[in-house]
């Protein structure tokens, strides 16, 4: 059986809805012009005469769409007016019938649906720059639209539910995102989003269903075994199903958390850098929060609990556990089998904790454990946990020292990866390093950017990104760092951004300095501002920019200009 | 300073100038109307536009197509003085030579177009 397309759906109905209104209009239009050609006339000179088939097509078409125009071409006899009694009333009850069934057809929801699919998938073949498909657009989905937006990148959206993708017309994002209305794991609905496509250069899967997600993924990967997949999923199962299908990297929402919050232990300034590069409000560059190591107690051990308690636990602190289901947990200080409450705080001790951990998944307990710290220990580190967006007026009110949202850190980590799979590198690398390195770098950015948000960016030495500079490295003419990052407008000066990275060959310079000469083909991180991303590009595609920030010499450009340079040059060196 | 920036912005804004030089003046009377400004405007353009030859940029690209307008029109408006030139002792009769001050008025506005994209260059690049 051959395949239908989505075009072939929509004129399939079309043309089942319109069958019968069809039939009906034809048949009466040969009724009502053949009578009429039929019906005794009169000529202008009063002779008897017939309507031609032509006339009484004419009349019936102005007739029957009740325009109306009168009696033409000659006055008519009485036999003729009777008979277009006859041919108003048929003509207008067909067309009222035709014009009924396709408003019936237009609010029809099959119909809509395939025009819907159709439309999709049209739009989506459209797309000439690079896209990432987003599965999912819930609380994730559409931080992360935003998040692309804010990026200029391009984001194809499927979600099962017609509520969200309506929600996605209303954003005003940069560029056009467009959205479908289906199930995600049907591979149909796949490859209208562009799985297949060339442009295509990573597949998002947020929705909240793990077994769903591990469906999307199997599908995905047999449609196109080379596309990159992100994939969100807590579950251990899941998770050593994912990583066999290869080429996927997995978001564990909870671990992201328990990194997040260890790395504020342990490399308060990196996680520092960390928050302003994902650009957490409030965060400002170089003002590291300081997480006090005494005794902490945890609140909630469930999936979030336990990564966070572990992480803990290797930074040597050792917690005390609310929880009403948790026993036989290695290391814990203690354990108290109560609901958290103001006496279960009391009994673990809240008097001399340094901090507390609201972790539990209702953000109604949560808030109101958050609200007891605040009675018993103002002055005690909080960390919370933020399950839903829409409360976030809520948690902004109570001011906790740190506020792990779910869809926010794993939209912000699924962000860094599309950017540049480099970010994550690099911060890891950052971990390895110590905070020394890391407050080396910081120093160097803040002095760069200053108060401005940092940006980040990658650029590839290509010609589609950085022509100007492919020319003039396929001259064999060196160019580094420095010169590049060099101010148009002083040239003493360097445009506001930095290399974080440099990807070459399968292998990574981190923090390249100033004179790491560069090569066709390297993909640099560049954080900044956007301002320099602009100068950058800029600097980056117009040969005579860069010529200027290399030799500091505005180069004549028309080819008059050329030659009387050149014989100035010749004629200057034998002298 | 650049000597070919200099060059160019002279030869350019003496273009501009000596095709309004040209235009100034009732669009109807041959009199008001120097057949010499509007030949040495044309010389003038087209010195600009053989400067502008060969430069790659995207300004350049822009500068090099809207001196070739100026070009066209006004070499258009020669081409239209040469043909009604004897009309009447003058030159041209009034409908011919409103003709050829229009087409010089577009090359005006032409000029007028490569003068600002010229300033509006060396403005950004401030150096």
């Amino acid at each position: 059986m051959a395949g239908t397309s989505e075009l072939d759906r929509v004129s399939m109905v079309v043309l089942r809805y319109m069958r019968g209104p069809i039939f009906a209009l034809i048949i009466v239009y040969a009724i009502g012009i053949t009578g009429m050609a039929l019906m005794p006339g009169q000529d202008a000179d009063g002779n008897s005469a017939h309507m031609s088939l032509f006339h009484a097509f004419y009349f019936f078409t102005y007739t029957a769409t009740t325009t109306g125009f009168g009696e033409i071409p000659t006055e008519f006899t009485d036999a003729q007016r009777l008979w277009a009694i006859v041919c108003i009333y048929m003509g207008v009850i067909a067309w009222l019938y035709a014009i009924g069934s396709i408003f019936r057809l237009v609010q029809n929801p099959h119909f809509l649906l395939a025009l819907n699919e159709h439309r999709f998938a049209r739009s989506v073949r459209g797309i000439r720059q690079s896209f990432f498909i987003v599965c999912g657009f819930g609380d994730t989905g559409s931080l992360l639209a935003r998040g692309l937006s804010d990026h200029w990148l391009r984001g194809v959206i499927i979600d099962t539910d017609p509520d969200r993708i309506k929600a996605l017309g209303l954003r005003d994002y940069h560029l056009d995102m467009p959205g479908l209305c289906g199930d995600p794991a049907v591979p149909k609905h796949l490859i209208d989003a562009g799985v297949r496509m060339p442009n295509c250069k990573g597949l998002v899967i947020l929705t909240v269903n793990e077994e769903i997600n591990a469906r999307i993924a199997t599908m995905t990967r047999l449609l196109n075994p080379d596309i990159h997949i992100l994939c969100r999923s807590s579950s251990k199962r899941n998770i050593k199903h994912l990583n066999s299908l290869g080429n996927i990297t997995i978001i564990n929402p909870f671990e992201i958390f328990a990194q997040l919050l260890s790395m504020a232990i342990t490399a308060p300034r990196l996680h520092n850098l960390n928050s302003c590069l994902v650009r957490n409000p409030g965060v400002k560059l170089g003002e590291p929060i300081q997480v006090p190591t005494g005794d902490w107690i945890i609140c909630g051990y469930g999936r979030m609990g336990r990564w966070m308690y572990r992480h803990f636990v290797q930074t040597g602190i050792k917690p005390v556990i609310i929880d009403p289901k948790a026993n036989n947990v290695r290391g814990a200080a203690r354990i108290i089998n109560a609901h958290a409450s103001r006496d279960s705080l009391l009994t673990a001790g809240i008097d001399h904790a340094a901090g507390v951990v609201a972790g539990t998944d209702s953000d109604h307990v949560n808030l109101s454990i958050l609200m007891s710290v605040r009675a018993l220990k103002p002055d005690a580190f909080t960390i919370v946990r933020q399950n839903k967006h829409e409360n976030q007026i809520a948690f902004d009110a109570l001011e906790a020292n740190l506020v792990l949202q779910s869809s926010l850190t794993t939209a912000r980590r699924v962000l860094k990866h599309l950017i540049s799979p480099q970010v994550q590198i690099f911060i890891d690398y950052l971990r390895e390093q110590g905070e020394d390195i890391c407050e080396q770098a910081v120093g160097r950015l803040k002095s760069l950017i200053g108060d401005h948000p940092p940006h980040l960016w990658q650029i590839e030495l290509r010609q589609a990104q950085a022509a100007a500079v492919i020319e003039h490295l396929q001259q064999g003419l060196p160019l580094s760092l420095g010169e590049l990052r060099r101010d148009p407008h002083n040239l003493e000066g360097s445009l506001p951004c930095m290399v974080f990275s440099i990807a070459r060959n399968g292998q990574r310079i981190m923090l390249p300095p100033d004179s790491e000469q560069l090569q066709p083909g390297d993909e640099l991180l560049f954080c900044g501002t956007e301002s320099g991303e602009s100068m950058l590009s800029a600097t980056m595609n117009n040969r005579y920019t860069l010529d200027y920030l290399i030799s500091g010499i505005d180069k004549p450009r028309g080819y008059l200009f050329k030659w009387l340079d050149q014989r100035g040059r010749s004629s200057a060196i034998p002298s | 300073m650049n000597l070919e920036r200099v060059v160019f912005g002279f030869v350019i804004i003496l273009a501009l100038t000596f095709t309004f030089a040209f235009v100034m003046g009732d669009i109807d009377n041959a009199s008001h109307h120097n057949v010499w400004m509007l030949t040495i405007a044309i010389l003038i353009n087209l010195i600009a536009t053989g400067l502008k030859l060969g430069d790659r940029s995207q300004v350049g690209a822009l500068l090099l197509a809207s001196s070739l307008v100026v070009d066209v029109l006004l070499i258009a408006a020669r081409v239209v003085w040469i043909v009604t030139e004897n009309e009447t002792v003058l030159g041209p009769g009034p409908e011919s030579i409103a003709n050829i001050v229009s087409l010089a008025g577009g090359a005006l506005i032409a000029s007028l177009v490569t003068v600002v994209i010229l300033v509006g260059d060396t403005l950004i690049s401030r150096r």
